[in-house]
């Protein structure tokens, strides 16, 4: 990948929400944008515990970059990565039970997001901190964004409400399909579609 | 010194994976006590919906938990409010789902002839189909239900409203309306067993 070589904050964020959005452009993390969509306020605590792991995971990872011995590289930001989502869970489940109940296992499994090891591999290895923290964030945040546009879809004709509130009328008959899994892989389809040829239309190159 | 080293890794790992842990033990000791009142709220939450008394917040919860009684009936721990000369025997029950177990909390009266509600604690039920076991429609068709030979039956077609004995089961999700039969008509017949001493 050549977004090594970005080192311009503006650069990265466009980079991270867009031209290389971790979901619609290099398709990693999927599990949880199928798992965890079908209800708004799930989705945000979980992506915003995403944003969390990967900015604190990039920044712990480009301080301690050169007291890394090569061999245990990866292990050790496998076990920083841990470290972060495990904090997270810990904090879920003491101040926020039903989310955490909601969200089950996949907190846990945030430390196996592709999304986090990757940024912490290609980028935090070889940049400094402040520079690894954005990039992380910017990462997070581009798929927070992807994951927050399938739940409004999902929740909203799944559910009739948005947020936990009702917007549709007593009367509408919910999508059960946009309530499970499935749906998440039609909706990722088309933003991934939409995302393309939009990014074709400005004459980007589309890889 | 020789950061490729083997001695030098090994030291490192060591520290490392010695200082995270060590974070980690210290903000779980410190949240554990939260941890373990968010679990008891949460049962002492589902009895108490189950014997549809009223609360707040989470203090009331406790203050009203704490005039029932805990009894202990053929092994099975019993949850006993006496209330305008009425005794009522909630308790905590389970069994298999579609998906994986359901565990409630039901309330029924001395005799085991009405219930007088149910709760969910949790399920791992299909959301918005088997899931809707959750919603406040099913369980309230529950409340105050007189039993017809001791038992229920959740029915397909049509409305139950006033019926005794009956319950609407769910649409599109028949394997969690049976398991819910199944698993509501055993509570019943461990509970008529246990509680059948003292009518």
């Amino acid at each position: 990948m050549s977004d090594t070589a970005v080192k311009d904050p503006g650069a990265i964020l466009k980079t991270n929400l867009w031209t290389s959005n971790p979901i619609f452009v290099q398709v990693l993390g999927i599990c949880s944008a199928l798992a965890v969509t079908n209800l708004l306020t799930n989705t945000m605590i979980m992506t915003v515990g995403v944003v969390f792991t990967t900015a604190m995971s990039s920044l712990t990872v480009s301080l301690m970059k050169s007291f890394i011995p090569r061999k245990v590289r990866m292990v050790v930001q496998t076990l920083i990565i841990a470290f972060y989502v495990i904090i997270v869970d810990i904090v879920l489940r003491a101040y926020l039970p039903e989310v955490s109940r909601n969200l089950g296992p996949y907190v846990g499994l945030i430390i196996t997001n592709c999304i986090i090891m990757g940024r912490a591999e290609a980028f935090a290895q070889s940049n400094g901190p402040i520079l690894s923290f954005w990039d992380g964030m910017t990462s997070g945040l581009g798929y927070m964004g992807v994951l927050l546009a399938i739940a409004f879809v999902r929740e909203l004709l799944g559910f009739g409400s948005l947020f936990g509130m009702r917007i549709f009328p007593e009367g509408f008959t919910p999508w059960t399909i946009m309530v499970m899994p499935p749906s998440a892989f039609f909706l990722i389809g088309l933003i991934v579609w939409v995302g393309k040829t939009i990014m074709h239309r400005q004459g980007e190159p589309v890889t | 010194m020789n950061k490729q080293s083997l001695g030098y890794t090994i030291v490192f790992s060591f520290i490392v994976c010695f200082a995270f842990v060590l974070v980690l033990s210290v903000t779980h000791q410190a949240t554990r006590d939260q941890v373990q009142l968010n679990q008891e709220l949460r049962t002492k939450r589902a009895v108490l919906r189950a014997l549809t008394i009223e609360f707040q917040n989470d203090e009331e919860v406790l203050e009203l938990f704490a005039e029932i009684e805990t009894v202990t009936r053929d092994g099975m721990e019993l949850f006993r409010l006496t209330q305008d000369g009425e005794t009522r025997y909630a308790g905590i029950f389970g069994g298999a789902g579609l998906w994986g177990p359901i565990n409630i909390t039901l309330a029924v009266d001395g005799s085991v002839e009405t219930i007088i509600g149910l709760d969910i604690i949790d399920h791992n039920e299909t959301p918005g189909l088997g899931g809707r076991i959750d919603e406040r429609w099913f369980q309230e068709q529950f409340r105050g239900l007189r039993l017809v030979d001791g038992g229920l039956q959740l029915i397909r077609d049509g409305n139950t409203e006033g019926e005794d004995g009956k319950a609407d089961a769910i649409t599109g999700a028949t394997g969690t309306s049976m398991s819910m039969d199944r698993i509501l008509n055993q509570t019943l017949r461990d509970l008529r067993s246990a509680l059948g001493g003292e009518a």
